[in-house]
């Protein structure tokens, strides 16, 4: 059978069109119109949170029991290595979204070399100790042994405009509490800062000074 | 013969045409707070619903595709990190959902994991001495001072991602066409951001004085009645 090319070419694109239509109404009955905006199912409530996973982080932090103070002892996560570091809990009293002080847990390391950092959780691994508690601060001074590592990047606080070391927790001891340390709060180089608000609900006065590197 | 040799050029020629890009909008998305770091805050607590920025951003992309001149592609980035662990919390496939909506809309989904990722695509995505960005939206957490892609997320109230008034120095200063319209759609950018927008880029940008609310599904309102928008 022999075809000429002019009679290819419009086969070809009869052929050519007739697909298209029909992908193009393939995925339109795949693909109902989308306005965009959330859609409850029918008779559904309007968006909420998902229901609590059985046994997920969220779950234990909503429904395990809390106590006033950690527990002496206590363990969470990884543990086992030979390599730790000293924490000493203080939350910051401008308001700073900073966990406290950690120092490595040779003998020869003082609290005044200890670094102010924040705390990364690792989900589901090792949370931190004050998620056990009834109150954020109720561990204030309070001594952990601390495993895990410090992250090749830093934290941004939105609150007071700065950035923080941050150290990625993949496990604690609870050691007891501590003596208050006289040690400066914040990260090196922190200047005076009124509240700036952080996020997008939040209505906090606005920063005096961006300060960040 | 002819016709075949003809319709081979028109087809090529429109094959062409679609992919020579002359302009780019860009709609920007940060991403949510895992519910477990929000969790019993409260009123404060932040992205209950996982979509606030995604839902949003898709009616912007719609705008902007209705809108779009020939040769304009329609760009969507979002920040993916955040989308994923949000979808590991759910038990959810929320970058599946997130491909897909990209796909139905029409637009170019671009995601980003890291701030040098976003700036290397806004400086060298497309040559920007031909293929200016005329429109710019931003949805996601901001404080005056910073676009926080990630907020809530790795760590409680912190973000590991942004890109602070300060970075805007890394990216080039001509990658706006003139005449670009640029929003910030989250709280308090009009109280810096758009200023120094405006001074490096020389093109203004619209952002909130105040807070923003994007509890309501559409595009974010005001959240109070004192706040406005400013450039």
């Amino acid at each position: 059978m022999k075809l000429h090319l002019p009679r290819l070419a419009l086969l070809s694109v009869v052929v050519l069109t007739l697909g298209t239509m029909a992908c193009t109404r393939l995925f339109a009955e795949d693909n109902p119109v989308d306005d965009g905006k959330y859609k409850a199912p029918d008779g559904g409530p309007p968006p909420v949170a998902p229901p609590l996973r059985k046994g997920s982080p969220l779950d234990h932090l909503a429904n395990d029991p809390k106590t006033m103070t950690p527990s002496v002892g206590y363990k969470e996560g990884n543990t086992g290595g030979a390599t730790y570091y000293m924490a000493h809990r203080l939350p910051d009293p401008q308001g700073g979204l900073g966990w406290g002080w950690i120092k490595k847990s040779d003998g020869g390391s003082s609290w005044n070399s200890a670094t102010w950092v924040t705390v990364q959780e690792t989900l589901g691994v090792a949370v931190a100790p004050h998620r056990k508690l009834t109150k954020q601060d109720g561990d204030t001074n309070w001594e952990y042994k601390f495993w895990g590592h410090f992250a090749a990047y830093k934290a941004y606080d939105p609150h007071l405009d700065e950035q923080l070391p941050v150290f990625v927790l993949d496990g604690y001891e609870v050691i007891g509490e501590g003596k208050a340390l006289n040690n400066k709060i914040g990260p090196p180089g922190r200047i005076q800062h009124r509240p700036s608000g952080a996020s997008s609900r939040s209505g906090s006065p606005i920063l005096s000074d961006p300060g960040v590197d | 013969m002819r016709l075949f040799l003809v319709l081979v050029t028109t087809l090529f020629a429109g094959t062409l045409g679609a992919s020579a890009q002359t302009s780019e909008a860009i709609v920007l998305t940060g991403g949510p707070a895992l519910r477990f770091m929000e969790h019993g805050k409260g009123d404060v607590s932040h992205d209950v619903y996982w979509f606030n920025f995604v839902d949003a951003s898709v009616i912007r992309c719609r705008e902007l595709k209705s809108q779009a001149k020939p040769g304009e592609q329609v760009t969507w980035m979002i920040y993916r990190p955040a989308y994923a662990a949000r979808g590991k919390e759910m038990g959810v496939d929320l970058i599946g959902q997130l491909t897909a909506k990209a796909k139905q809309l029409g637009v170019v989904l671009k995601w980003f994991d890291t701030k040098e990722e976003l700036i290397a695509y806004l400086n060298k995505g497309f040559d920007r001495n031909k293929v200016k960005i005329v429109d710019f939206d931003y949805f996601g957490h901001s404080n005056k001072a910073c676009f926080l892609f990630d907020y809530s997320n790795a760590i409680d109230t912190m973000s590991i991602v942004w890109l602070h008034v300060k970075d805007l120095r890394l990216i080039d200063s001509g990658i706006f066409a003139k005449d670009a319209t640029c929003k910030s759609w989250g709280c308090h950018s009009g109280e810096l951001y758009s200023r120094e927008w405006k001074s490096h880029f020389d093109v203004p940008m619209v952002g909130a004085k105040g807070k923003t609310d994007f509890a309501h599904g559409g595009l974010p309102e005001l959240s109070n009645s004192d706040g406005k928008w400013v450039q």
